[in-house]
């Protein structure tokens, strides 16, 4: 009986194992994203501040690349990224992992620049020997020549974006290009529906949420992220009146217990003040009556 | 007659062309002073200005040259900090949202506390606690900092104004104002307060510290010490010491104003409001009407089996005759 429920756990604890194994391949990383490459060209000095990020960032789980120390008590097992089936992924889909993280792995897309990112996988290819890399088309510097409109329509709560590049041949309207809609707040940047890519004639439509707050007369910082193949990553950020306007009251105004001395309650002061005057009143009754009887004594 | 007023003509002429060009001299001078001044001013704009903020709370712009740095007197400083701590930042509400289904128990978020406001190992701001529903379910980790409930019993007991709620939700306490009566102990249903029997960790080389109100550092022997929210840290746009330490994306913090709080690990801001309603959030004993301001959400995703060494430590909130 003590046997067979050994062997059943030991089989249970395969299936769980072997199930972690499969789980930990099936990165579904869309066709697009797997073709995705750095702008940056990598060489020793990319990866060498690579190794700085890596060792913030990935080394407690991961362990250093090709010496076998990940952590292996997580499920599941953190990789060794200097192993082969690491390497045999496209740079591609190590950003998407990097992006999006899973389970255990946190995404380190807020965390991280596009910049830092790369320079993270330029690290991590550093020990692969064998491997070439396909630099991107985009060209950083062509990015000042883009410019972002918004168009806001009040009525239906919609911010039509586009965006156009201003070459020396002519403008140029960016299509298919991703684009992010962010609102700032205190901490970070709240994102604002899901990454569209643009129309044949470089716009893109977002639905505003009409329920989100701004400042007292409902202005709010719109952060409009870009990222076009050729043109790179670009910002704007803009002040737009498309909240509901907030103005609400410091926590400590309303009258209570707790509250400092001049906004006690009501109750507070009235019976405070009345048991201070009864006291007093009773006591000039006295000193009244004191006197009254001192005065019978002299009569 | 004709003569002398010719002569006098003569003479105006002469003196207006001199004049004209002392003028035109002069301005063409003063022109590119006033040029140069400019440029100078414009370069000076660029690099050698900074912005001050004077003692009425005034922001200006001067030249860095001009500025001399004056020593505050130690109970300047003080004052300064302890103003600054009770009006809290304008406009804000702030708000921390715990995930219970992320938390595996790392116990980053009490150190990170600990060495911020220099507590003993034994003294926690925030603990995590190994709780069990009910005999058989699986075990789950909870952190339970201070709630900065917005009806404070705590507050409400202070017989010397020690404790006090700031207009932006934190329960703060100065303890140049505590007598260390514990009534506030007492009085808070969450265990959140703790007190410094001993002298505390650092109190050698923290002697010379101003006591920031923010940040409850020295602490003092014979006073009450509690959570913040690092309200020293929110002040500089930075989360509380625990929510940037999480590893595993535990804790939400941001301003309920902004309806939008930001995960400690990921830097993810969501919208507070949907957050919340997406995950059935919940606050620690609704009933009692103290309106914390940390939120929950159910611990979903119990890693932990349930294991008989569980047994006695889930007994001690059992029912004793099922123990």
């Amino acid at each position: 009986m003590l046997k067979s429920n050994i062997k059943l756990t030991i089989l249970f604890l395969l299936a769980i194992f072997s199930f972690s194994k499969i789980n930990a391949q099936a990165w579904d990383v869309p066709a697009d994203k797997k073709a995705k490459n750095s702008y940056i060209k990598f060489d020793e000095n990319t990866a060498k501040e690579g190794e700085a990020i890596y060792t913030k960032n990935c080394v407690s789980c991961h362990g250093n690349p090709g010496k076998a120390n990940n952590l292996k008590t997580l499920n599941p097992i953190p990789p060794d990224l200097g192993a082969a089936k690491t390497q045999a992924l496209t740079d591609g889909e190590l950003f998407y992992i990097l992006n999006t993280g899973r389970g255990a792995m946190p995404s380190f897309k807020n965390t991280l620049s596009e910049e830092e990112r790369w320079k993270t996988i330029s690290y991590i290819r550093s020990f692969n020997k064998q491997y070439v890399q396909v630099v991107s088309k985009t060209d950083p510097t062509k990015s000042k020549l883009v410019k972002i409109k918004l168009d806001v329509d009040s009525l239906t709560n919609k911010i039509k974006v586009a965006v156009i590049a201003n070459e020396i041949k002519g403008v140029v309207l960016l299509k298919d290009a991703e684009i992010n809609m962010f609102v700032s707040r205190y901490f970070g940047k709240l994102q604002i529906g899901k990454t569209l890519r643009t129309d044949s004639v470089g716009c893109v439509l977002f639905d505003f949420p009409k329920n989100l707050p701004g400042d007292s007369i409902g202005n709010l910082e719109i952060v409009i992220n870009v990222n076009d193949e050729i043109y790179g990553e670009i910002e704007s950020i803009n002040k737009v009146k498309i909240g509901v306007p907030t103005n609400k009251p410091s926590l400590t105004e309303k009258r209570a217990i707790w509250n400092v001395l001049k906004l006690a309650p009501w109750w507070i002061i009235i019976t405070y003040t009345s048991i201070l005057l009864g006291v007093g009143f009773i006591l000039l009754l006295i000193i009244k009556n004191l006197f009254k009887i001192r005065k019978l004594g002299e009569d | 007659m004709c003569e002398k007023e010719d002569n006098s003509k003569n003479k105006s002429r002469r003196e207006f062309l001199q004049n004209i060009g002392i003028i035109g001299l002069g301005s063409v001078l003063a022109g590119s002073a006033i040029f140069a001044g400019f440029n100078y001013d414009r370069k000076k704009t660029n690099a050698q200005r900074i912005k001050v903020l004077t003692a009425e709370n005034e922001l200006l712009e001067i030249d860095k040259n001009d500025t001399t740095k004056v020593a505050r007197f130690k109970a300047e400083n003080l004052t300064f900090l302890q103003k600054r701590g009770r009006e809290g930042i304008k406009g804000k509400r702030w708000v921390m949202v715990v995930d219970l289904s992320k938390c595996r128990n790392a116990r980053k978020c009490m150190s990170a506390c600990q060495n911020a406001h220099h507590l003993r190992p034994e003294q926690h701001h925030i603990n995590v606690l190994k709780m069990q529903e009910s005999k058989g379910t699986p075990p789950f980790y909870m952190a339970k900092p201070c709630q900065h409930c917005d009806n404070p019993p705590c507050v409400a007991v202070c017989p010397v104004d020690a404790t006090f709620k700031r207009p932006d939700g934190i329960v703060l306490i100065d303890n140049e104002r505590c007598i260390g009566c514990r009534f506030c102990i007492a009085a808070c249903p969450y265990s959140a307060r703790v007190f410094n029997w001993a002298e505390p960790l650092n109190s050698e080389e923290d002697k010379d510290l101003t006591y920031d109100v923010e940040l409850n550092v020295p602490q003092r022997k014979g006073t009450i010490s509690k959570c913040l929210f690092s309200a020293d840290r929110l002040r500089e746009g930075k989360m509380p010491y625990c929510v940037s330490a999480c590893p595993n994306g535990v804790y939400y913090f941001g301003d309920e104003n902004e309806d939008a709080v930001t995960n400690g690990t990921t830097k993810e801001t969501v919208r507070f409001s949907k957050l919340l309603e997406d995950n059935a959030g919940y606050r620690l004993m609704p009933e009692l009407g103290t309106e914390p301001r940390v939120y929950y959400l159910p611990a979903k995703n119990r890693t932990s089996p349930y294991e008989d060494k569980d047994k006695p430590e889930a007994s001690e909130h059992l029912d004793s005759s099922h123990a």
